[in-house]
C-alpha cells in the first residue's frame, strides 16, 4: 500500500470533496414528493429524495427532519440542490443553509405557484436542467484520504460477519483514521455488551458516559415495549452458530469500528466537528442508520453482510463486503468485495484490507458499485414520535 | 472481470486467531479430536482435544477457572471451569461477565 494514497474527487467551495457530482432533487415537504419524483424522472441524471412527512413535527423529530434535509443537500457528493417545497419560510431556511456551502441551489415553492403543481413541476424542471448543465462542468482532481468520511454498517449478518467482514472493516477504519479521515459507526443497540470496550476508547469521560448511556437507553426503549435485549442474548440460533456470550456477539458487531479513539457520540444526522472516529446513536435498521451517516456527511459506506442485503445509500456509494462463500458466489451483482478467502482460511485479514483499500479509493474516484448500477439506493429519515 | 477480493496468500488454515492477545481461535471448518490444526495468527500447529463445530471456538492456551477469556483482543467472558489448549470453548465452560 502506498504511504500517501490519493483519489480523484470533486472539490467543493467549502473545502469538502465529493466522490460523486450529483444533482439532488430534494422534496422538503410531504406534499411535494410526487412533484419531486416527476421532475427527477424527467431528469434521469438527477437523484431524488422525498419523505412522506414534514408539517407538524415536534421537538427532536423536527430537529432531525431539518438536519437531515440540510445534511443530504450539504453532502459533498451533491454538486447542486433543487429544493421543492410547500411553504416559503421553510424552503428558504434550508436554501440559505445550503447556499452557505457555496454550491448552486435552486428553490421552488407551491406558495409561489398559486398551489398549482403543474406550474411547480414546470419551474422545477427548468431549474433542475440548468443546475445539471452547471455541475456538468465540474472535473475530478486529486484529493487526500483525509477528505473522506466513511459510514460503517452491517446488515443481515451471519457468523462470517463477526469473524471476518466486520474485523476487516475495522482494519480499514484504523487505516483511514490514521490517514486523517473521518469514520462513523452507529446501531447503538449493538453496543450493549461492548460498552466497556467502547467507553475505554473514548477521548474523554463525557464521551465514555455518552456511549454507555446511549446503549442503556436502547435497552430501556426495548424494555418499555416488553422486549428484553439482554436476557436470552445470544439466542439459540446464535449459540448454535458458536456465539457464547453477549460480549462476543457485540464485539463482533462493533469490530467495524476498529481500535481508534472515539471522538464523540453524534445524534442521527449530526455532522462531526473534526476528523476521527465517531459513534452515532441511532436506529440499527440499515436504511435509517445509513441515512444518518450520509446526512452527517459520509461520502462512502462500508457495509458488511453475511447472507446478503440489497440496501444501499442513494447519495453515498455503498461497498457491500461479504465473507460468506455461498453468498459471495450467488450474489455476484450485489456484493462489491469478496472476503470469503479469509473465511475459508486461504487469506489474511491484512491482505484483504489492502485489497479493500484499493477498491475504496477506486470507488471514491468514480468506479460504480453494484448498488449504483442497479439503482438500489434510498435515503430515509427516522421518525421518533407523533406529529401534531 | 473477477470481483475484487481478498487475494489467496496462505496455505489453507483450519482456524483463525483474530489478535495475538486472544485465548481462543475460531474454527474455519469442523475440527476433530486428535487433529493437528493450523491456525492463522499462531505459530506451529494446535492439537485439537475435542471435536469443534464450524465457527465454534477452540482454546489456544490453557485457561484457569475464573480467568477472563479473550477474542477480538477483548474479554468475551469468564472460564467457568479449567479449559485446556485444544478444548471446545462455548456456553458449557465460559459465561458472560456482564450478565
Amino acid at each position: 500500500m502506498a504511504s500517501d494514497p490519493q483519489w480523484m474527487g470533486y472539490h467543493r467551495a467549502d473545502g469538502a470533496v465529493g466522490v460523486r457530482n450529483d444533482l439532488l432533487v430534494l422534496s422538503v415537504a410531504g406534499l411535494t414528493g410526487p412533484c419531486a419524483r416527476r421532475v427527477a424522472a424527467a431528469l434521469p441524471l438527477a437523484k431524488c429524495v422525498t419523505m412522506p412527512f414534514g408539517g407538524g413535527l415536534l421537538g427532536a423529530d423536527r430537529q432531525l427532519h431539518i438536519e437531515s434535509l440540510i445534511g443530504f443537500g450539504a453532502n459533498p457528493n451533491v454538486g447542486a440542490v433543487l429544493l421543492i417545497g410547500s411553504d416559503v419560510p421553510k424552503v428558504q431556511l434550508i436554501a440559505q443553509r445550503l447556499k452557505a456551502t457555496g454550491k448552486p441551489v435552486a428553490a421552488v415553492c407551491l406558495d409561489d405557484c398559486d398551489h398549482d403543481v403543474l406550474t411547480l413541476s414546470h419551474r422545477a424542471l427548468r431549474a433542475g436542467a440548468d443546475l445539471l448543465h452547471e455541475i456538468s462542468r465540474n472535473r475530478r482532481q486529486s484529493a487526500p484520504v483525509s477528505a473522506l468520511c466513511v459510514g460503517l454498517e452491517c446488515g443481515r449478518s451471519d457468523p462470517s460477519s463477526g469473524l471476518v467482514a466486520n474485523p476487516l472493516i475495522g482494519l480499514l477504519t484504523d487505516r483511514l483514521v490514521a490517514l486523517g479521515a473521518t469514520a462513523i459507526f452507529g446501531e447503538s443497540m449493538e453496543w450493549l455488551g461492548a460498552e466497556h470496550w467502547l467507553a475505554a476508547r473514548a477521548v474523554s469521560p463525557t464521551v465514555a458516559q455518552a456511549l454507555t448511556s446511549a446503549a442503556a437507553r436502547r435497552a430501556s426503549l426495548a424494555q418499555a415495549q416488553g422486549e428484553d435485549l439482554l436476557g436470552n442474548n445470544p439466542g439459540p440460533t446464535n449459540i448454535a452458530a458458536g456465539l457464547s456470550t453477549i460480549e462476543e456477539k457485540s464485539l463482533g458487531a462493533v469490530a467495524k469500528s476498529g481500535t481508534a479513539s472515539i471522538q464523540g457520540v453524534l445524534r442521527m444526522a449530526e455532522r462531526p466537528s473534526k476528523p476521527g472516529l465517531y459513534a452515532m446513536d441511532g436506529s440499527a435498521y440499515s436504511p435509517e442508520s445509513v441515512s444518518g451517516f450520509v446526512a452527517a456527511g459520509a461520502q462512502l459506506v462500508l457495509f458488511s453482510t453475511g447472507v446478503g442485503n440489497s440496501y444501499v445509500s442513494l447519495l453515498a456509494p455503498t461497498l457491500k463486503i461479504c465473507a460468506n462463500p455461498q453468498a459471495a458466489a450467488v450474489l455476484r451483482n450485489q456484493l462489491d468485495f469478496d472476503a470469503s478467502a479469509v473465511f475459508a482460511g486461504h487469506s489474511t485479514l491484512h491482505n484483504a484490507a489492502e485489497a479493500l483499500m484499493l477498491l475504496l479509493l477506486e470507488v471514491a474516484s468514480g468506479t460504480l458499485t453494484w448498488g449504483e448500477i442497479l439503482n438500489e439506493g434510498d435515503e430515509v429519515v427516522s421518525r421518533l414520535g407523533e406529529a401534531l | 472481470m473477477s470481483k475484487p477480493s481478498a487475494p489467496h496468500s496462505t496455505p489453507p488454515r483450519d482456524a483463525l486467531l483474530l489478535t495475538p492477545a486472544d485465548d481462543v481461535a475460531t474454527a474455519l471448518r469442523p475440527l476433530h479430536a486428535g487433529q493437528q490444526a493450523s491456525v492463522q495468527g499462531l505459530q506451529g500447529t494446535l492439537l485439537i482435544r475435542q471435536d469443534i463445530p464450524f465457527c465454534h471456538k477452540v482454546a489456544c492456551r490453557d485457561i484457569a477457572a475464573g480467568d477472563r477469556v479473550r477474542k477480538y483482543g477483548e474479554v468475551i467472558g469468564m472460564a467457568s471451569t479449567a479449559i485446556r489448549a485444544g478444548d471446545h470453548v462455548h456456553v458449557h465452560n465460559i459465561r458472560s461477565v456482564r450478565i
